[in-house]
């Protein structure tokens, strides 16, 4: 990942992080709320090469560490999703196949935030946080897969598309 | 999909910058954890940043969100509409203004209702956020702040009861931790026999009540109200807190415990009050005990000589008697 292309993600990250914390947030749905962020940024990292994943990961951590609602200390999801990137770029070749189509990079990237989220959950137990009823943490993170799947067809393609404006010519070749 | 990535295994370079980035996330996490501004400042920043956006869309969406209830009884007089479609046009956004303006005064006028009973001085703000799905807390954006005379630790309450605590505040806007995140534990002591216990969130709309005393008592439909802490910070006393729905009789355990619900609707907020500063007479402060009479005896000098007051002409002093005077400690 060149330079230019990390600033611009970072910002992207950013005015997107501003978007979920201000507007998705807000929006009851059923069952459990929705990270549109921890989405886009786990299909982001998909799409990236092994170093590009790692620091992605990390930059996009930092920043929902950022988060003022947030109980858990500064840098828990930057070293989750940091650890989230590292493992999807070193099994790409075994999801490759997986996420071509948009259905399964869908569903890829519903199993890729359950597992970041249940991965923060037990770091948080681990550190002594509170985190209430396992069940309702059980339900949160299917919540947060279903709404997931279902609207990654309408993310998915804007950012690829977005993606493929900001790739350099070696980069696509 | 997969187009410019490369799929070639990393090599040492990669695993290094992972190594690299994880040291330095757990630096960062031992860092919050000791307590150092640097971290904890940059959320304050965040929340700088936001808080307009956040008061921008609540200002929008508030409305919007009331209009999609207004539809469903539109639908009951369609054919009226129909023919009053276009001046209800020019209405609609009027009606929707209004009927939101109403639905805040009603919940302020609550609020406020609550707070006067009680002695409670308030600042009332509205809900302009929500925490985040991803980071499992329950919390809510206000737009009031240190301007507002809105400090850390104080009590928020809503037109039915006990909603949450302060948890960080800034100029204009502060954060509320919601009384059903995981992390937050209140006393709280049962109306009708007086027996004391901690309330702790579950995350969702039920909470768990653990009795302090083996031998209190807590029963389906007791009320609970908050017990107070020390100096009224965080929890103010006599707050409605909740009801008991479900009373746990398990005999592995001293305490009984029992499953509450409380009496706010913390998913449809949209005006609270900020408790800042609590009623003198505070419902926790036991009844003063009356005071018992004390004798004091006063015992006067020894009197002139009646000769000598005659001669100087003053008058004679009365003759010394000891005298019995209730007086209070």
């Amino acid at each position: 990942m060149n330079p230019l292309r990390l600033a611009v993600n970072t910002l992207f990250l950013f005015g997107l992080f501003i978007v979920q914390e201000s507007v998705v947030s807000r929006i009851r749905l059923p069952l459990a709320g929705f990270s549109l962020y921890l989405a886009v940024l786990l299909a982001m990292i998909s799409l990236e090469e092994r170093t590009g994943a790692v620091v992605l990961g990390f930059i996009g951590g930092l920043v929902l560490d950022l988060s003022p609602t947030s109980n858990a200390p500064f840098g828990q999801w930057a070293l989750i999703l940091t650890v989230v990137g590292y493992l999807i770029s070193a099994n790409r070749d075994s999801v490759a196949e997986f996420i071509e189509g948009h259905i399964g990079f869908g569903i890829f990237i519903g199993i890729a935030a359950s597992g970041a989220l249940a991965a923060y959950l037990l770091f948080g137990t681990l550190l002594g946080e509170s985190n209430g009823n396992f069940w309702r943490a059980c339900i949160i993170i299917f919540g947060n897969f279903l709404y997931t799947v279902i609207f990654s067809p309408f993310f998915i393609p804007p950012l690829n598309w977005l993606r493929d404006q900001m790739l350099t010519s070696r980069e696509r070749a | 999909m997969l187009r410019g990535v490369n799929r070639r295994p990393g090599g040492n370079r990669s695993r290094l910058l992972l190594v690299i980035l994880l040291v330095t996330a757990l630096f960062f996490i031992t860092l919050d954890l000791r307590g150092v501004t640097l971290t904890s400042g940059s959320r304050s920043v965040t929340q700088s940043i936001l808080a307009p956006v956040q008061k921008s869309v609540s200002n929008i969406f508030a409305p919007v969100g009331r209009f999609f209830s207004d539809i469903k009884n539109f639908g009951k007089t369609n054919n009226e509409l129909q023919d009053l479609k276009a001046q209800n046009a020019k209405l609609a956004s009027e009606v929707v203004l209004n009927k939101d303006i109403q639905g805040e005064l009603k919940e302020l006028r609550g609020t406020l209702d609550l707070a006067a009973r009680a002695n409670y001085k308030v600042v009332a703000a509205r809900v302009i956020g929500r925490g985040s799905a991803s980071t499992f807390s329950q919390t809510i954006s206000i737009d009031a702040g240190t301007a507002d005379h809105v400090s850390v630790n104080e009590t928020v309450i809503s037109e039915n009861g006990l909603v949450g605590v302060v948890k960080s505040v800034e100029a204009h806007t502060a954060i509320v931790l919601l009384m059903n995140d995981p992390s937050f534990k209140i006393g709280v002591r049962v109306a009708r026999s007086q027996s004391v216990g901690v309330l702790t969130g579950q995350g969702d709309n039920t909470y768990q009540f653990d009795l302090l005393d083996p031998a209190g008592s807590v029963q389906v439909g007791d009320a609970l109200i908050s017990n107070g802490s020390d100096n009224n910070r965080p929890y103010i006393p006599g707050v409605p807190v909740g009801y008991v729905t479900a009373v746990d009789h398990t005999s592995a355990i001293l305490t009984q415990s029992a499953t509450v619900k409380s009496y706010t609707n913390l998913n449809n907020l949209g005006v609270v009050a900020v408790v800042v500063s609590a009623p003198t007479s505070a419902p926790r402060i036991p009844i003063q005990p009356t005071p018992i009479p004390t004798v004091t005896v006063f015992v006067t000098p020894p009197p002139f000589s009646v000769a000598t007051a005659g001669a100087s002409g003053a008058t004679p002093a009365p003759t010394p008697t000891p005298s019995a005077t209730s007086s209070t400690k």
